[in-house]
């Protein structure tokens, strides 16, 4: 069986497509179902649901329609998510790489440097970041990727101390290659499928940050975000509690689906372990 | 926490128990008002001096007797040099003669008008005891933090972020009062959390809209629990645009018209304040009983027409509709500031002005704002303090120094405008005064150096328990020295 065959075989994988795949679908196609501006005052205020087919999931406190909100905000939700786990993990496998080819001095320095970024909590190391750059889109991602470069980091000098004593490490070296040409086409590549698995965690955790720093009113104030759906609906909890819950039954769904998603490559892996 | 130096809301709400100013503001007084710790108050007809009798018997928290020296103090080396607002009105004060213990004779070196020296007595005049500042820094001394006044409550206990505790002062002034024996003022973080206390009974009273407005309905229903929107007529708070004057665009006339003309400030009542507000007509609100006039230019609500005085001011819409980018500013003090900033992005947005929203936290507003001048359109919500002199003038006269919040700091200059401000600031005769101010109502309305949107008054939420509230038009702010509760 090959991987990826193995991975579409598990429970989790199913289940965590079956949620996701509509939900990137929403997202994919919300300027298509949704054109202009999501935050256009199209109605009534507090529209509930189901009550208006013009506007399926109500309206909010300025007359903005729920449904529109929850699209455009589902772009911004997996647009920062992917973005923040990316560069999280494109910074995390180089300092790693560094770390664990790069001998004793850079190794004790930059890890003691990752250390000295997981005392702090991701949370709020994004929120110092976010209140002094100023909110925007890409300060939220570079936020988020702050707190969570050092697991990525740490994974992958793991990986690059026990690759590099490997024979065809060796072997690059009696050939002549550089030291940076090993690390990077030789190591790098093969110390990244356990890097790679941390990538659900990351992404879930990255769509979390961004939702509560929305709902703090430190999101991008120009763009609609799940996060900051469900701040506004909270002055009016008691009265029009949709307005918090529908976009929070979104994230809770969202963020279960990627879990799920990396909780079936984690078994496929395993599996194939087995194997062998 | 020394409202003889800070006269703010946030510190009246606590201080004014404690420490008390000359005179209160009053719903059936004369001019307004009513005595606490002057009895009297006379102006002579050359504006150069105010005579104030002040009350006998009338002992410190720590049991020394107040006096004129007191009074003396407060205002020579206090509200004028070092208060917020003093600094305006009792700028050309020069002294304080003090011809006996129960004497205070207020001397001007220019004519100081008596309307306004009147009108500032409630907020301005807070007297603090000379026997515990006098001789020391002013501004660290600890009483700033544990005041001690001749109010009907001492000063009890803080415990940041927990609560303020008054308690009663047995040696009041006013023989049968106060009737409560302790204030005990909660600090609730979550607006929420404050509707939920008070149906519990937990607490009994929620001033300055601390309870949602959208739980107001559903709260006013509850047997017990009363919804009071009187009580703030003194402290009304005007929701404005502030106008940055520096960008080409918005020091056309037109556009500032265009943009006045975009705003449906019905919507914005109906919506965003859900009823618990008025549209304005201009810079001095509705419920001022002695400078507003309605006879100003409008600027009814009208797309077609804000679109139409762009294209004429030269800004077309480009192949996206957009006509330009302006940044707006909507201050984070209120829910209700940052929902209007919200709504307004949209209703430019209909007339083709592509405004992106910059949100900040209190302090980094006031800099970008106020000091740094980082906006094109900001939200503010200003307080009308009861004369034009020491409140809404100051938005429009050119030449205030940067980083004075809720100033012209938007680039404004209209000498005209600021001639009428300083001719108004020394008239004497009342008549005069008010026709000035009305004139400067009028010039503002038709020059736009800011848009009034709308004015509110917030509302306490109280059980049905005590008694005796919101009545005067300061009432949150006032000492509570009647206030009970009454099972």
């Amino acid at each position: 069986m090959t991987g990826v065959k193995r991975f579409l075989s598990t429970g989790e994988t199913r289940a965590g497509l079956a949620l996701l795949l509509p939900l990137l679908a929403f997202a994919l196609l919300a300027p298509a179902m949704f054109p202009g501006d999501p935050m256009a005052i199209v109605g009534e205020p507090l529209l509930r649901p189901f009550q208006n087919s013009a506007f399926p999931l109500g309206t909010d406190r300025l007359g903005r329609d729920v449904l529109a909100g929850l699209a455009h905000g589902a772009r911004t939700s997996l647009l920062v998510g992917l973005a923040a786990a990316l560069s999280a993990l494109c910074v995390g496998a180089v300092i790693g790489t560094i770390a664990g080819f790069g001998g004793r001095l850079l190794d004790e320095t930059l890890m003691r440097l990752t250390e000295a970024f997981q005392t702090v909590p991701a949370f709020l190391l994004a929120l110092a970041f976010v209140s002094v750059i100023g909110p925007s889109l890409s300060s939220v991602v570079l936020a988020i990727a702050l707190g969570a470069w050092p697991a990525p980091a740490r994974v992958a000098r793991a990986e690059v101390l026990s690759i590099r004593e490997k024979d065809y490490v060796a072997a690059a070296r009696v050939v002549g290659k550089r030291p940076a040409q090993i690390a990077f086409i030789e190591i790098l590549p093969n110390a990244l499928p356990p890097v790679l698995a941390l990538s659900s965690v990351i992404v879930a955790s990255a769509i979390l940050i961004e939702a509560a720093l929305s709902f703090l009113g430190l999101g991008d104030p120009n763009r609609v975000t799940w996060g900051g759906m469900i701040a506004e609906g909270r002055t009016v909890l008691r009265s029009a509690s949709y307005l918090s819950i529908i976009p929070g039954v979104a994230l809770v769904i969202t963020v279960l689906a990627i879990y799920l998603l990396g909780e079936g490559a984690a078994k496929a892996r395993l599996a194939k372990r087995s194997y062998v | 926490m020394n409202p003889a130096m800070v006269a703010s809301n946030g510190v009246f709400f606590v201080a004014s128990k404690i420490v008390e100013p000359l005179a209160e503001a009053s719903f059936d007084g004369t001019n307004g008002l009513e005595p606490r710790l002057a009895v009297s108050w006379t102006g002579s007809d050359d504006g150069l001096s105010v005579t104030f009798k002040l009350r006998d018997g009338v002992k410190w928290h720590d049991g020394k007797p107040f006096t004129s020296a007191d009074v003396a103090f407060s205002a020579i080396e206090i509200w004028k040099p070092l208060q917020n607002l003093g600094r305006i009105v009792f700028k050309d004060l020069e002294a304080v003669e003090t011809p006996d213990n129960l004497t205070a004779v207020f001397r001007f070196s220019r004519p100081t008008p008596f309307q306004l020296v009147r009108n500032a007595l409630p907020a301005l005049t807070s007297v603090v005891p000379r026997h515990i500042y006098e001789g020391t820094d002013i501004a660290a001394n600890p009483a700033n933090t544990a005041p001690v006044g001749t109010g009907p409550f001492r000063f009890g206990e803080h415990k940041p972020g927990e609560y303020y505790k008054l308690v009663r002062n047995e040696d009041y002034w006013h023989k049968d009062q106060p009737k409560l024996d302790e204030i005990l003022y909660r600090v609730l973080p979550d607006r929420a959390a404050a509707a939920n206390a008070i149906e519990a009974d937990e607490i009994q009273l929620a001033a300055f809209s601390a309870v949602p407005l959208a739980d107001l309905e559903r709260i006013s229903k509850i047997e017990g629990i009363a919804v009071v929107t009187t009580g703030y007529e003194a402290l009304t708070y005007q929701l404005i645009v502030e106008i940055n004057h520096r960008r080409k665009e918005l020091a056309d006339l037109k556009v500032r018209r265009a943009i006045a003309h975009a705003i449906d400030r019905d919507y914005v009542v109906r919506t965003i304040f859900l009823g618990h507000a008025t549209a304005s007509t201009g810079p001095v609100p509705r419920n001022d009983t002695q400078f507003y006039t309605g006879d100003v230019p409008s600027y009814p609500y009208d797309v077609a027409k804000a679109n139409a005085l762009l294209d004429e001011a030269g800004y077309r819409r480009d192949t996206n509709g957009r006509r330009f980018t302006l940044k707006l500013l909507p201050a984070p003090y209120f829910n209700e500031t940052r929902q209007f900033g919200d709504y307004l992005r949209q209703a430019l947005a209909e007339i083709g002005i592509d405004a992106q929203l910059v949100s900040n936290d209190a302090a980094a507003h006031q800099k970008a704002v106020y000091t740094d001048h980082e906006f094109d359109l900001a939200i503010a919500p200003p307080v009308f303090r009861g004369d034009p002199a020491i409140s809404t003038t100051i938005l429009a006269r050119s030449g205030t120094p940067d980083g004075v919040p809720f100033s012209n700091q938007g680039g404004y200059v209209n000498s005209e405008l600021d001639n009428l401000i300083d001719r108004a600031a020394v008239t004497l005769d009342e008549q005069a005064r008010i026709a000035l101010y009305q004139e400067f109502q009028r010039k503002v309305v038709d020059d736009l150096p800011f848009i009034n949107v709308v004015e509110w008054n917030f509302i306490t939420v109280s059980r049905w328990s005590v008694k005796n509230v919101s009545n005067n038009p300061r009432w949150a702010v006032s000492n509570w020295a009647d206030t009970a509760i009454e099972p």
